[in-house]
């Protein structure tokens, strides 16, 4: 307390207090209560919490959208130009790599090349990011979960619109790319975009499991960035996922690659030999996003414990 | 259980934190685990792991309608936990939170900006923060402004903004809120003092419409301003809760005591010579804590030394833990003389100082004591932060029509004619 500014303040004239504004005070019956047991004890309840948190919060999930993307290029010269640019540069840099002689596409197939990697390293990206939403959102809020009380699936919300926002833009880039190389994509491409939300999903679902582990342990965020340039490697993306045991092997161990190599193949192919492990994978990734919201849901007050002093 | 008027039900809470990093995080995933298995974290009371602390202990207390409530207590004695378990950021570890109503909460001012967006377009973002809609913000938007002073800047960048523009900014949105239960931890120095001001303005108008406030601060010369009742924390307990004035008392004793006992550790036990004990009395010479603005109180010393001390000195401070020393009387300024002399005084000399009339308003003091000898350099023992006492009344008034402050000054108005 400084003496010298109470005597300030005491000088300043007080309003009346009679003169206080009558206002209109939000009021409702509902109880709150908040105790040590585990939401998860009650698995109905607790989905109607997270639907009626997302529903409550996609307003707040907009603004943030709208805050991340205004905030991130308004300060560039060349704007939303930025978005188009990773995933070029990225396939540029392959394509590059392979007309010299550094890696073979290997397989047989009827499609260019450069169409062929720069489709799989969209949907490479899209993956990745998927997987990293959710540690990348507590982070990147960290001050905000830490010290406000707020729909926490907003966030999820603003971290699948960005990843649905980027992969549009990216969709983008494959019209001139289809046009220029001529590439005719035939009807099973309707059912790569289900695919690619299931992808999302599933990536996304893995991504919540890992989050209170990354959130708590450093060492997570660092190994997937290190284990990240390997995995892409491991993943049939810059070549031709091989029809015999081995190839079927890598992707069949490979979380990543069912979906990607799926998608992929019907996009470009209209056909694929990977159809077993894409659709197990599908199948899985729906409760894997819901029990990935769970554990999400649940974890946030453990992590906020440990996020700041008391 | 709590009446159906109990905005707010505390009952039997207690939190658990680890202060060793690693062994948090080991816990955080064992915790983690068990919320996983739906086992949640419920504990048998007093058993902690190890580098364990309770922050919050046993607390229960319940606030209703309109009720506007200071948390106050020192660093680290539990109130932003406990302000948190109640925002619902993190879960009790034993007992139970029940709110009746709508709860907000200002907790950090500007919760969302972007410092390259706008001024406008950060409003909405904080608003949406706070659970404000749109269409809300839309019908008060000119308020906002208003409120925050800022509307020649209102579409510039946030970060060509001072970091006082910030708060006003932050705290215009959230004044918009109008929860039943409101929770605000020390947010209230922001902006110059006319700002400020408002601020409080608000919130009492808050208040007078039924909002009820839980007000977390240390600055405990503000509080009047909006508060009437108390909870002070102290090492994780609820050492008071009542009357705003006397939980303001007795967290200042909280602070003097913990000066005491870090004075003390510093110390060397081994001395020549001693304040052996120290304590005031009123008028009638009984030991007192309590006492009220113009009355007598003496204080009694005694000192005791292994080996004679001629022509000792006491230098007595007489402090409030939040502002300081207020006063410093010495034997040597009305040239008292005396000896401690074990061989004629075996158990000490008591030495009294007396004060007539005390000055001081509502609030907690106490006394720094130091004895020396006759040179400047001879010093023998200091005593920190004893003899405290509170004085408890008359009722001081912070609207204009009464006196406050620290001092009670004895005054006469008159006009001339």
């Amino acid at each position: 307390m400084n003496v010298t500014e109470e005597t300030t303040e005491s000088e300043l004239p007080e309003e009346d207090s009679d003169a206080l504004a009558m206002m209109e005070i939000e009021t409702s019956e509902q109880v709150t209560v908040y105790d040590s047991g585990s939401e998860i004890r009650q698995p109905l309840t607790l989905f109607r919490n997270i639907h009626a948190d997302f529903l409550a919060g996609r307003e707040l999930a907009w603004r943030l959208f709208l805050r991340n993307l205004r905030g991130m290029y308004r300060q560039t010269a060349l704007g939303l130009f930025w978005a188009f640019l990773p995933p070029v540069a990225n396939t540029a840099i392959w394509v590059f790599l392979r007309q010299v002689g550094v890696f073979q596409l290997g397989g047989d197939i009827e499609v260019n090349g450069t169409v062929y990697i720069l489709t799989g390293m969209i949907l490479w990206q899209t993956f990745v990011e998927a997987f990293q939403m959710p540690m990348k959102v507590v982070t990147q809020n960290r001050a905000m979960i830490s010290k406000l009380r707020f729909p926490r699936e907003a966030l999820l919300s603003v971290g699948l619109g960005e990843i649905f926002f980027d992969l549009a833009i990216r969709c983008l880039l494959l019209i001139p790319a289809f046009l220029s190389y001529q590439v005719m994509p035939g009807p099973m491409i309707l059912l790569a975009i289900p695919l690619a939300i299931l992808m999302i999903l599933f990536a996304s679902g893995l991504g919540m499991l890992l989050m209170p582990i990354g959130s708590l342990y450093q060492d997570v965020g660092r190994f997937i960035q290190l284990a990240m340039p390997f995995w892409m490697i491991l993943t049939p993306i810059i070549y031709v996922a091989g029809t015999d045991f081995g190839g079927q092997l890598m992707v069949w161990l490979n979380p990543a690659a069912p979906l990607i190599v799926l998608a992929r193949d019907l996009i470009l192919l209209n056909e694929s030999a990977f159809w077993l492990p894409g659709l197990l994978v599908s199948a899985i990734s729906i409760p894997l996003f819901l029990f990935g919201l769970a554990v999400f849901r649940i974890s946030i007050p453990v992590i906020v414990e440990r996020m700041q002093a008391f | 259980m709590p009446d159906e008027q109990t905005i707010l039900d505390v009952s039997n809470v207690t939190k658990v934190y680890c202060r060793n990093l690693k062994r948090a995080m080991r816990y955080g995933l064992y915790d983690l685990g068990r919320e996983v298995l739906g086992r949640g974290k419920d504990r048998e009371p007093g058993k902690l792991r190890p580098g364990e602390f309770l922050s919050v202990k046993d607390a229960n207390f319940s606030i209703g309608p309109g009720e506007c409530v200071a948390m106050i207590g020192p660093n680290g004695a539990g109130k932003s936990t406990m302000l948190k378990m109640i925002n619902g950021l993190i879960k009790p570890d034993m007992g139970r939170i029940q709110i009746r109503g709508k709860i907000g909460a200002l907790i950090e001012l500007g919760t969302g900006f972007n410092p390259v967006l706008s001024g406008r377009e950060n409003i909405y973002i904080n608003a949406a923060v706070l659970g404000l809609s749109k269409r809300q913000v839309d019908e008060v938007f000119d308020k906002i402004v208003d409120f925050s002073e800022l509307p020649h800047v209102i579409d510039a960048p946030v970060k060509t903004y001072s970091s006082g523009m910030r708060v006003r900014l932050g705290f215009s949105v959230a004044a918009n809120l109008r929860p039943q239960l409101l929770l605000i931890d020390e947010v209230l120095a922001v902006g110059d003092v006319g700002f400020r001001m408002k601020c409080f303005k608000h919130l009492r108008t808050l208040v007078a419409n039924g909002v009820s406030i839980i007000l977390v601060t240390h600055a405990i010369g503000m509080l009047q301003r909006v508060a009437t009742r108390s909870i002070v924390f102290n090492h994780g307990r609820i050492v008071h809760d009542g009357e705003l004035e006397a939980g303001c008392a007795v967290y200042e004793e909280v602070l003097g005591a913990s000066e005491r006992e870090r004075v003390e550790r510093r110390q060397s036990a081994a001395r020549a010579a001693e304040v052996a004990n120290a304590f005031v009395v009123s008028h009638d010479g009984e030991e007192s804590k309590e006492f009220h603005t113009g009355d007598v109180v003496q204080l009694r010393i005694q000192l005791t030394s292994q080996e004679k001390v001629h022509n000792a000195r006491i230098v007595a401070a007489l402090c409030s833990p939040t502002l300081g020393v207020l006063a410093s009387i010495s034997t040597a300024h009305q040239n008292f003389v005396f000896d401690i002399d074990p061989a004629t005084h075996p158990d000490g000399v008591w030495v009294t100082l007396e004060l007539p009339r005390l000055p001081f308003l509502i609030g907690a003091f106490h006394f720094n004591i130091s004895l020396y000898g006759p040179e400047t350099t001879e010093f023998y023992h200091r005593r920190s932060a004893c003899a405290n006492f509170r004085v408890v009344g008359p009722p001081v008034d912070v609207d204009g029509r009464g006196i406050s402050g620290v001092v009670g000054l004895e005054h006469s108005w008159s006009i001339e004619s």
